[in-house]
């Protein structure tokens, strides 16, 4: 099962997903993003070093959140995503959107 | 050929862990298949076992069988589910915007030839990958 575990550095919240990313898991991290966009953290780091797959509802619950984030005036980033997240990504498109950065701290360089 | 792998489940989410250990095994055990190929057709698998799981009715009552046969120039699956038939199948895939509605485009970009079929009153799911 999947985890997130939320960080903070500097002004940006990393969320780190832990597992596959999937349908079973997808809700976790929509809440986990709308509790910290809620608590007025709106600059997001999604951290996907330790996510090995992602699924079209995993999918979903990015672009929601970068939607939630942005709508409130931020914005979401992921960060290390992994070679099958990667590819899923570039097949959809997304990466036009949800552009991967290397690291978190790259993520977080400049905001 | 080099071995069959089958799945014989109830489709709700928590049994797709069945899939994802299945092709863990697929993975193990065929060194010579390319991750990347390993990859992708797991991608679309899930995908497609997660529509049944979604349009499954009544939830939580539908049955489906997966076979996989890793063949010498190809990865062939064949999924099989007790749903009800689908209207949709050849959706493209959505703008960047959407939040859904990607599954079975996904799937379909993942793998070299996706067929469905409805026999009877079963849903007949082909899906092929060709060895890189």
């Amino acid at each position: 099962m999947m985890q997130v575990h939320t960080s903070t550095i500097g002004d940006a919240t990393v969320l780190r997903c832990d597992g596959r990313l999937t349908m079973v898991a997808a809700p976790t991290l929509r809440s986990a993003i709308d509790e910290a966009v809620s608590g007025g953290q709106v600059r997001l780091v999604v951290d996907l070093a330790g996510t090995s797959f992602v699924d079209s509802s995993g999918l979903g619950a990015l672009v929601a959140g970068l939607k939630r984030a942005r709508q409130a005036g931020g914005d979401l980033r992921i960060a290390s995503a992994q070679e099958q997240v990667r590819m899923v990504l570039n097949l959809t498109n997304l990466d036009r959107i949800l552009e991967p950065f290397d690291s978190v701290g790259d993520a977080v360089h400049g905001w | 050929m080099a071995g069959e792998y089958r799945v014989d489940t109830l489709a709700v989410p928590e049994t797709l862990n069945l899939l994802h250990d299945l092709l863990d095994r697929v993975r193990e055990e065929n060194p010579d298949v390319e991750s990347t190929d390993l990859m992708l057709f797991e991608t679309a698998v899930i995908e497609i076992a997660n529509n049944v799981v979604e349009h499954g009715v009544p939830p939580g009552t539908i049955r489906y069988t997966f076979v996989l046969d890793v063949e010498s120039d190809r990865l062939l699956g064949r999924l099989s589910d007790g749903g009800p038939p689908l209207h949709e199948h050849e959706r493209s895939m959505p703008g960047t915007d959407s939040e859904n509605g990607r599954g079975l485009a996904l799937a379909r970009v993942a793998l070299d030839d996706l067929g469905y079929e409805r026999v009877g009153d079963h849903n007949e799911w082909t899906m092929v990958r060709r060895r890189r």
